[in-house]
């Protein structure tokens, strides 16, 4: 009997359309993702199939939510089919066997819901095919298929997700018999997944989050984070690791809910809860029938309109839907707000702008729940209710009631963000931070949700009104909100005109409040707004009163609610929509327009393939620049003059100047003696030819104008450069680039083999003896070598203005602030200019002017990052030499990007971490003081010596900035174990990086400008290196290597001139390190297989196994072991919590399976292979192991 | 006076069904009910004069309101029960009936409180007037509906099948209660109970296949019918031959064997009997 439930389940679903729509629409999806070039999901980039396992498994993953929308249905109608058709008192008089029923019924829903998803592999397969064959794609992007990535992917993922999601549904709706519990059982398992999501974000937690998430999603993103290109082309998903875990937690977890719902499930009908009506005291007062008036005037609607917002307000108000998704997203963001805002262990302040940015992450996704939930709900409750007629025929205008539907579910909306709002402000009392700015709250709410909440009202009311189906109703709404974003991806329509609702984004800084996309945004809202008040009016014709009819009885009875008013009204609405429609068309299209991805891909093609014969030409080099700047922050705009002297450093004579123009700035260049030979606009590329040829050695002037000016308002900000208060530019923005700019090439390989472009010519190999190739640094390439600089640079009377160097001038002209700064020394050619109304903090250490240049609002760590100036100054000019400056400078700037960088003697600092990062707890590392001392070190490593432009040249100075900083860190903490807890920071983004890099991974040395290696990687080897061969040794050598190269002319050095100097330091034991570390990609894996001890006399002695392997990988991540011949820190812990080392030694491991004893002198807890996690090794939990007694 | 004038109404569903076929009818003050079997055309018909239908042609006009192209005018004027009358969950009777005579154009508070209250009153739900509606009875449910429909004053009252589901003794009130109202404005009241039209209406119409096959005064039509329906009681196999042999109305059963009643001019003898016709023998000769 169960087999006839079971196929009679699936066969009657066969028959109908839904699972084929669903199947297709995931089948087109996906095969719209695997075909196209222009939809990245998945990390299917570079040397990663479009069709890697990994690959296919992240679109498992993303499409499982989607497909949890699908098992609701099949497990309600499973579960309530019967009931709705009241045909359940028939069946269950009948001798069915109650289990064959309840989980033929499950089962059949089970494979049914599946059977979507499979729409996936089939995208997959599709795409494959055909993606290539009708050319949309490389053939070569697509890798072989593995039948076991299919079945897993559907064992693994599928099979369960759906069997948990079902159980859930399924026995929330055989309890409670309501389709609206259904929805609330899915709603409960969405939320259980965000809330273990966010548990998730720190490094420490993801353990947790990998198995409290339900999906198994990030159980495999935790297993398979560190997978290498080749892992994720051929490893597909596995019954291993923390996935395999997750899915036994949660199947029996779902095994146990059916079992319950099996339990409680009954053929009998329940006993229906019934209030007894009690006949109230009885009313001897007797009504009569009033004398009464009728209205029907103006005045009137209003309180039609109030009656209406009442009823529907109240009705959303008191479903238990509302209720639980309003007691989610107050979870949500508790929980959210409890994580904190982390950043490298520690904590920002509870700004307000983190705060709004929380509320809104949180509430977007419950608003669009509730949008197309209530707006369903309330253009159908009447006809649910079987009120309709009464209502329909009552002689109201439908508008009224659809702008009631329309405001209550503002409100409804609202109500959800001003809440957490409220929580938020809770939070940041408790937290002790008073600086509670309504305002913000207040205008961000008003410039970012209300109007997007007002849009998406009234368009999803008008969707429901006109398909008058509620459940298309729902599949159109969810189509517009977010499928459209999607296949608009494809096309490459990036207007904000076509996704309902949108705006360009908008980030409010402390600085710069809401900057400078303020007036598009308000443009776009009102814009939007338009449209939804004129969809809302069309949906006041369509909206049937009475009866259902077809959809042309319609349109000729929706002339009947045309009248005059009506007929004004609409126009004037769709009049006032396209009049604002043709203005953000002409500003945003026409006067500020902007390319497609697919546009710049053509005018980098037409650069390249026009201009790249240039690419040899001579370039003489600057030399000296003098720079005249305007800035004018009210209205974005800057001029500047600047003065250039150039000489030809060549033998040759040189007799054009090629310049590659910047975009955004207009700029015009004068040179004497010369004539404008070629002039492309669209291409920005211009060439002099000068009257007399510069002759080797020969000095030329010239002089360029440069202005930015913004007009009108744009789709989105193209620069956060020039803005109100905040202003920072660097050289490269203001002066065209000499020459052809290889960095204007495509630089993706598949894109440039989609274009038949030659297979771009990679960083300069690295070369033993350089000769031309060393002639450049990689920072100017080539077209500067050291330089003299000097500014005028002037601003709005309420602004400071800051130009590298000493300032030697300052005054007041045309009501506005002057600034005169010069360079001390020679320097890169590499500056910023920023302007913004600073506070100044001011220090003098040993001649130099340390200054923290900050806003008003972000006084917290001014003193902290002085000491961190004095600090890192004080290491580096006692270890590596002197510092050529006469000030150190951090200047904050707006948080659009989250960065510092060095130029020289000044570092500007993002307002948003170094400023409002909380760093009062001394006890925690401080990534703060890290980035200052890294900036710093720049001063070092960048300034005063620079790589080559040529494999391992960023290595000279990020990884060395790296090194002097942890060395800095290491002095101030004095505590191993805590910078194990910092480093563990940079192992992890060596190893994520190597995942997901698009090329290929090269040995430290031969780094080619990757952040991953020569920050990551970096760190960990020049760490592991001091803590090997000694921390003076090591300064021993960078020391002998600057001094050999500082401030020189080139040729500039390499990384080998460096592991010369380091070669030179270490005895001949230590020599494998620079081949495993620094010129080889070295992997380690330890197992730490017992750890035992036994009491003698009064010391322990302690037993220690260890199984070892040491690998080598290839540039895409093939690994091979080889021979193990290296020494490795063994030690022990005295406690569980790993915080105090009792012991620790080098040992040699010489073997796969190695044997260790040694005796400590009190009873240690825990063992440990590399105790403070120096060495690179992928997966560390298996190092370390309770100790227990022999 | 107000008259309601009905002309060749028809409508034609899309799938072939014809609701409404060239339907005539004037109709004034006073109760008119529309008898007729399931099936046949009436709550088409009251949802069109409702508003809550569009007709494929013809003309419906109440006095000067033309009710097809001017549906808001007749709204402002129309009371209506549908025959399938519900409730917003979660509110209360005087809630609901508070929203309805706002959207009546009763916008005055006072004048609506007392219009609610008296209503309330009358269809005896007063002490329940702060219940949910959702917990009410079917026959309080019904009563709601009819207390609704009375709200401000309306020329035009349409109500379809009002005494579904009351009891006798909520049957008699509502009765009652129509009478009240009914003596100056138009009330339509279809229903298939043949007793209902017998109590209250003096005119009527029988609907069948969409067409109006019959309209007039119940007593003048009884009046048509006298001298001609016979009756007799016979055994149960024998109703098929006697369906054969005369015009037979109605066969129902009567304490357990069937009671036939036939229609002839003369006297068919064979044991048949004369009696009085009744409104239930018109209904049958009609719809036949």
């Amino acid at each position: 009997m169960f087999t006839e439930f079971f196929t009679k389940e699936i066969t009657s679903a066969l028959k109908r359309p839904m699972i084929y729509i669903f199947l297709f629409i995931i089948t087109l999806l996906v095969f719209g993702a695997v075909a196209s070039d222009n939809v990245v999901i998945g990390g299917s980039v570079g040397n990663v199939y479009k069709n890697a396992p990994h690959v296919i498994t992240t679109y498992v993953s993303i499409l499982t939510i989607f497909g949890l929308m699908i098992a609701t249905a099949f497990f309600n109608n499973a579960a309530l089919r019967d009931y709705e058709n009241d045909f359940n008192e028939i069946l269950f008089s009948t001798p069915i066997k109650k289990s064959a029923y309840f989980f033929g019924r499950f089962f059949g829903a089970l494979v049914l819901s599946t059977i979507p998803l499979l729409g996936v592999f089939l995208g997959f397969l599709l795409g494959a095919v055909i993606g290539p064959a009708a050319g949309w794609i490389e053939p070569d992007r697509i890798g072989p298929f593995y039948f076991s990535s299919f079945v897993n992917n559907y064992l693994l993922l599928i099979l369960p997700n759906m069997f948990f999601a079902g159980a859930i549904i399924f026995a929330m709706a055989n309890q409670w018999k309501s389709t609206v519990i259904s929805f609330v059982g899915t709603l409960i398992i969405i939320i259980g997944y965000l809330v273990s999501g966010t548990l998730l974000s720190d490094l420490e937690n993801q353990v947790l989050g990998a198995l409290t998430d339900i999906f198994g999603m990030r159980a495999y993103s935790v297993d398979a984070r560190y997978f290498t290109p080749m892992e994720k082309n051929t490893v597909s998903i596995g019954f291993s690791g923390w996935l395999l875990y997750n899915r036994m937690i949660w199947i029996s977890v779902g095994i146990l809910i059916l079992a319950v719902a099996y339990k409680l499930f009954s053929f009998t009908e329940k006993q229906k809860k019934t209030k007894e009506i009690k006949p109230e005291k009885k009313t001897i007062t007797q009504f009569y029938l009033p004398k009464i008036s009728l209205n029907f005037n103006a005045k009137s609607q209003l309180t039609f309109f109030n009656s209406f917002f009442k009823i529907s307000l109240l009705s959303i108000l008191k479903s238990t839907t509302y209720k639980i998704l309003f007691v989610f997203s107050t979870i949500l963001i508790i929980v959210t707000f409890y994580g904190g805002f982390e950043y490298y262990g520690l904590h920002a302040y509870p700004l307000t702008y983190n705060m709004i940015e929380d509320i809104n992450n949180t509430t977007s996704i419950f608003v669009i729940i509730i949008l197309v939930f209530f707006s369903g709900e309330l253009i159908w409750k009447d006809r649910n209710s079987h009120i309709n007629e009464v209502i329909d025929s009552t002689p109201h205008f439908s508008i009224v009631s659809l702008i009631a539907k329309a405001v209550s579910l503002v409100i409804v909306t609202s109500l959800i963000n001003l809440f957490l709002i409220l929580i938020a402000l809770f939070y940041q009392l408790i937290n002790g931070y008073t600086n509670l700015e309504l305002s913000v709250y207040a205008l961000d709410f008003l410039y970012n949700n209300l109007p997007k909440y007002a849009t998406w009202s009234m368009v999803l009311l008008f969707i429901q009104v006109i398909i008058n189906n509620k459940y298309i109703g729902y599949f159109i709404s969810i189509l517009f909100l977010f499928l459209l974003d999607i296949i608009f991806l494809m096309l490459e329509i990036n207007t904000n005109m076509f996704r309902i609702g949108a705006t360009p984004s908008m980030t409010y800084s402390d600085m710069n409040e809401f900057g400078p996309a303020l007036p598009s945004v308000l443009w776009f809202n009102l814009y939007w707004f338009l449209f939804g008040v004129f969809c809302l009016l069309l949906a006041g014709l369509f909206w049937i009163r009475g009866t259902s009819e077809s959809f042309k009885i319609r349109v000729t009875s929706l002339k009947k609610h045309l009248n005059k008013n009506y007929t004004i009204g609409i126009s004037s609405v769709f009049i006032a929509f396209i009049g604002v429609a043709g203005f953000l068309y002409y500003n945003t299209q026409i006067l500020n327009h902007y390319n497609t991805s697919d546009e710049d891909e053509k005018d980098q093609i037409a650069y390249e393939t026009t201009y790249k014969k240039y690419e040899n030409s001579l370039i003489p080099k600057v030399v000296d620049i003098k720079y005249d700047i305007a800035i004018y922050p009210e209205t974005r705009k800057v001029e500047a003059k600047i003065k250039l002297k150039l000489v030809n450093k060549t033998a040759l004579p040189i007799d054009s100047l090629h310049f590659s123009l910047t975009k955004k700035w207009n700029q015009k260049i004068y040179i004497k003696n010369a004539k404008q030979v070629l002039n492309d606009e669209k291409l920005d590329y211009t060439i002099y030819k000068l009257n007399k040829a510069l002759l080797p050695n020969d000095t030329i002037a010239i002089l360029v104008e440069a202005t930015y000016i913004n007009k009108g308002i744009e789709n989105e900000v193209s620069s956060l450069d020039i803005i109100k208060n905040g202003t920072f530019f660097n050289n490269f923005n203001i002066l065209p680039y000499m020459g052809y700019n290889e960095g204007v090439e495509i630089a993706d390989k598949n894109t440039r083999k989609k274009h038949n472009l030659p297979e771009k010519k990679r960083m300069p190999k690295l070369e033993e003896n350089c000769g031309v190739n060393c002639m450049q640094n990689y920072l100017s390439n080539g077209r500067a070598d050291w330089v003299t600089v000097e500014t005028v640079i002037s601003t709005s009377i309420n602004q400071l203005a800051v130009a590298p160097g000493s300032l030697i001038k300052e005054w007041q002209e045309n009501n506005r602030n002057y600034f005169n700064y010069k360079v001390d020394t020679i320097s890169q050619n590499f500056y910023s200019f920023m302007s913004a109304e600073y506070q100044v903090a001011r220090r003098k250490w040993k001649g130099i002017d340390l200054e923290v240049y900050y806003d008003k609002k972000h006084t917290y760590n001014t003193e902290i990052m002085l000491d961190a100036l004095q600090k890192s100054l004080s290491y580096y000019t006692e270890n590596f030499g002197p510092y050529f400056h006469k000030q150190a400078r951090i200047i904050e700037f707006p948080r659009y990007s989250t960065f510092a960088q060095a130029f020289p003697g000044t570092m500007p600092y993002s307002e948003a971490f170094g400023f409002v990062i909380d760093l009062r707890d001394a006890e925690k590392n401080n990534v703060i003081d890290f980035v200052i001392a890294h900036e710093m070190a720049h001063q070092w490593w960048a300034h005063q010596v620079v790589g080559a432009n040529m494999q391992g040249g960023t290595m000279l100075s990020e990884s060395f900035a790296e090194y002097s900083a942890l060395m800095v860190m290491k002095k101030t903490l004095n505590d191993s174990l805590k910078m194990k807890n910092f480093l563990k920071y940079d192992l992890d983004r060596y190893l994520n990086g190597r995942s997901g890099e698009t090329e290929n991974e090269l040995p430290l040395y031969k780094v080619e400008n990757q952040g991953y290696i020569h920050y990551g990687k970096g760190s960990v080897i020049m760490y592991a290196l001091q803590d090997y061969v000694g921390e003076k040794n090591v300064n021993t050598a960078l020391k002998n290597f600057l001094e050999e190269y500082r401030y020189k002319e080139p040729p500039y050095p390499t990384s080998l001139n460096f592991l010369n100097h380091l070669e030179a330091q270490l005895p001949d034991s230590q020599k494998y390190l620079i081949t495993d570390w620094f010129k080889e990609i070295t992997l380690y894996d330890f197992r730490l297989t017992e750890a035992s001890y036994k009491k003698v006399n009064n010391n322990y002695e302690i037993t220690m196994k260890v199984e070892a392997y040491k690998l080598k990988a290839d540039t895409i991540g093939n690994e091979t072991k080889v021979e193990l011949n290296d020494w490795v820190n063994i030690g022990v812990y005295a406690d569980k919590d790993e915080k105090k080392l009792l012991y620790e030694k080098k040992v040699l491991f010489n073997k796969k399976n190695n044997h260790f004893t040694f005796t400590v002198n009190a009873l240690p807890a825990k063992a440990a292979i590399d105790p403070r996690k120096i060495l690179i090794e992928r997966v560390y939990t298996d190092n370390t192991k309770s100790i227990t007694e022999m | 006076m107000a008259t309601l004038k009905i002309e060749n109404l028809t409508k034609v569903y899309p799938n072939g069904v014809k609701a409404l076929d060239n339907v005539s009818v004037e109709i004034s003050n006073g109760m008119f009910g529309l008898l007729g079997p399931n099936g046949a055309g009436k709550s088409s018909l009251m949802r069109t004069l409702a508003t809550l239908q569009e007709a494929d042609s013809g003309t419906v006009f109440l006095n000067e309101i033309d009710v097809l192209n001017n549906p808001i005018e007749l709204r402002k004027t129309l009371g209506y029960l549908p025959q399938e009358f519900g409730v917003y969950p979660k509110i209360t009777a005087e809630q609901l009936l508070n929203h309805i005579a706002i959207l009546k154009g009763i916008t005055n508070g006072k004048e609506r409180k007392e219009m609610v209250n008296y209503l309330l009153q009358k269809v005896n739900l007063y002490e329940q007037r702060n219940k949910s509606v959702k917990g009410f009875s079917g026959g309080m449910k019904q009563r709601v509906g009819i207390a609704q429909a009375l709200i401000g004053n309306p020329q035009l009252i349409i109500v379809d099948e009002p005494t579904a589901g009351l009891d006798p003794g909520e049957r008699n009130r509502f009765h009652n209660l129509l009478a009240d109202v009914g003596q100056e404005v138009i009330i339509i009241l279809s229903t298939h109970i043949v007793d209902d039209v017998r109590e209250l209406c003096s005119k009527m119409a029988i609907m069948n296949l969409g067409q109006l096959v019959f309209h007039g005064s119940p007593t003048d039509v009884i009046q048509e019918l006298k001298g001609k329906v016979w009756q007799k009681s016979i055994a149960r196999t024998e109703v098929a031959e006697y369906q054969q042999k005369y015009q037979v109305i109605s066969d129902k059963m009567i304490a357990g064997t069937p009671l036939i009643h036939v229609l002839s001019e003369t006297n068919p003898s064979n044991g048949f009997e004369l009696v009085e016709p009744n409104l239930e023998d018109v209904f049958f000769t009609k719809i036949n």
